[in-house]
């Protein structure tokens, strides 16, 4: 049995500037099930990250709730784990110390979060760099060390907002089949931004497609490809089936950003 | 046919010759602006009494140090200075945190630091010497009260300005507000409130030199007030100069000390 673990219900986000107020998310709802591995994908633009930062906790619905487990979002919650957009790693800390961050937060063992820390940083192919500033990393190692940040916090639900989009097509293919792993291995629910429709396809057991800005859900599509999710995948005609499918509805919202189509 | 990693070799090092091409640049244009006004002078074109040649200012220089009393002024302005800097510091650094971190606390002290604000050091000379008399203290007072408002207020910015994604992130990592304070906010203001201590600093020395100006029995401010009176205007400029060679060695040394408190800065 389905049991939802993050429901959205008739969200509405307006952000209130001095020029003007941007509608940035209108009646979106979504429901999000327990070990469910969701990607969401949309045109730039089209409020992706404000809605994941409203199941954050960092923005309040303008109208509508945002439930975690039931109960209302009300605060920023640690129960959802976050790979920033814009990485948001301390850069006073080391990578190792921005890895074990977390861990410190609860109270752990220096020995033991160490331990833990160093797990990650080899997982996402830092070893070497653990006493390095993140000023002397390049962006695509900034994303690692922010997604072995929130994977050695164990959190319940992870929120990822496009974590790979600063990787070369290499580590990124590693990246992919570690979180796979992780995904297969824990009870964790995932929600995953991302731009491009191969990753979704590769990552997702269902797909969210959302609208040109103000962003709603316009199409859910279950990802109903076999697993090992590996190259050979991408050779099945359903595999192609889905693609063009999901192709279609994105290629349709991103002329309409784009002004080509109404 | 040389490859593009050794063109970029090039490149750089042509670089580096440019940078010490600029430093021959800055010293040869200081030797020819030091010879320029030595000949105006020789020359006639102006009276020492009105400008010195920089040779009468060194030979000045040279007279005070054998009668050991640069030291003496040196040493006195820097430690009114110091402590009044480090007193008014030890206290606006962590009331600027506070205030920056708290809206509530914030609006409680808006009022008086907006009258105190504008004030210059100046301004407190009259009182302070009331109060305090021509002492010591009274040189503290005032360098304590040039530096206090606007040490609070770029306090209370530096604290403001860090990324609020950061903060963000460490909530949702499960840092309490303790930690937070600790861990984010702390750290994260240390490089902004140390450059803008840097500046301060420099303040302090302009109100330490205004209180010598108008009383002292020692102290750079009262060499050039002093060397004005008797019409020894090589006094002056004596002073003038040590005052700018002072600030300059304290923020070489400040800025090594910056370098070690910050190891994640760059460059
Ligand atoms: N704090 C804010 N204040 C005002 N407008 C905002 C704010 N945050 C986002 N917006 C606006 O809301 C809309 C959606 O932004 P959002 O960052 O959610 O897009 P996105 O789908 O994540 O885009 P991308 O794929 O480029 O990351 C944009 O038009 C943006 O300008
Ligand atoms: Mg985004």
């Amino acid at each position: 049995m389905a049991i939802p673990v993050i429901e959205i219900k008739k969200l509405t986000k307006i952000f209130e500037t001095q020029k003007e107020n941007v509608t940035a998310l209108k009646n979106v709802d979504l429901t999000i099930n327990k070990e469910e591995f969701v990607v969401l994908v949309g045109a730039s633009g089209c409020g992706k990250t404000t809605l994941i930062n409203t199941i954050a906790g960092f923005e309040k619905p303008t109208s509508g709730e945002v439930l975690l487990h039931g109960e209302p979002v009300t605060r920023i919650d640690p129960r959802c784990g976050m790979v920033f957009q814009q990485y948001a790693l301390f850069d006073w800390k080391t990578v190792i110390n921005n890895v074990d961050f977390g861990l410190k937060m609860k109270g752990m063992k220096f020995k033991e979060r160490r331990e833990i820390a160093q797990q990650y940083i080899d997982m996402v192919r830092l070893q070497g760099f653990e006493n390095v500033y993140p000023a002397q990393l390049s962006g695509g190692m900034k994303q690692r060390v922010s997604l072995a940040r929130a994977l050695a916090n164990n959190p319940e639900i992870m929120l990822l907002d496009e974590p790979f989009a600063a990787l070369d097509a290499m580590t990124r293919q590693v990246l992919q089949e570690e979180l796979i792993r992780i995904y297969r291995e824990s009870q964790k629910t995932i929600l995953f931004i991302t731009h491009s429709i191969d990753e979704a396809l590769l990552l997702s057991t269902r797909i969210a497609v959302m609208t040109s800005r103000p962003g709603s859900i316009k199409q859910f599509l279950d990802n109903d490809l076999p697993w090992p999710r590996d190259a050979a995948v991408q050779l099945l005609p359903r595999y192609l089936e889905l693609k063009s499918a999901v192709w279609g509805t994105v290629q349709e919202e991103v002329m309409k950003t784009a002004g080509l189509l109404k | 046919m040389p490859n593009s990693s050794e063109k970029t070799f090039h490149a750089l090092n042509f670089i580096k010759n440019l940078k010490s091409d600029l430093r021959v640049v800055s010293i040869i244009s200081m030797v020819v602006f030091l010879t320029v006004w030595e000949a105006v002078v020789r020359v006639g074109f102006v009276t020492p009494l009105f400008l010195p040649a920089p040779s009468m200012v060194l030979e000045d220089g040279i007279r005070l140090y054998e009668r050991g009393e640069i030291w003496l002024h040196v040493s006195a302005s820097a430690r009114r200075v110091l402590i009044g800097f480090a007193l008014a510091g030890s206290i606006a650094v962590p009331l600027g945190i506070l205030l920056g971190a708290s809206k509530f606390l914030k609006a409680i002290a808006d009022p008086l630091l907006s009258i105190l604000r504008p004030l210059p050091s100046m301004a407190w000379i009259p009182l302070s010497l009331l109060w305090l008399g021509i002492t010591e203290t009274q040189k503290y007072s005032i360098v304590f009260m040039g530096s206090f408002a606007p040490t609070v207020l770029y306090t209370i910015e530096a604290t403001r300005s860090i990324d609020p994604v950061l903060i963000r992130a460490a909530l949702n990592l499960g840092a309490s507000r303790m930690s937070l304070m600790r861990e984010v906010i702390l750290p994260g203001a240390l490089q902004p409130i140390i450059s803008g201590l840097k500046v301060m600093l420099g303040i302090a020395w302009t109100t330490v030199i205004s209180a010598e100006l108008v009383a002292a029995d020692k102290g750079l401010g009262y060499l050039i007030m002093h060397g004005r009176e008797f019409f020894r205007t090589e006094q002056v400029l004596l002073g003038m100069a040590l005052i700018s060679m002072t600030v300059m060695l304290i923020d070489i040394a400040f800025r090594s000390v910056e370098k070690k408190i910050t190891p994640w800065t760059r460059g």
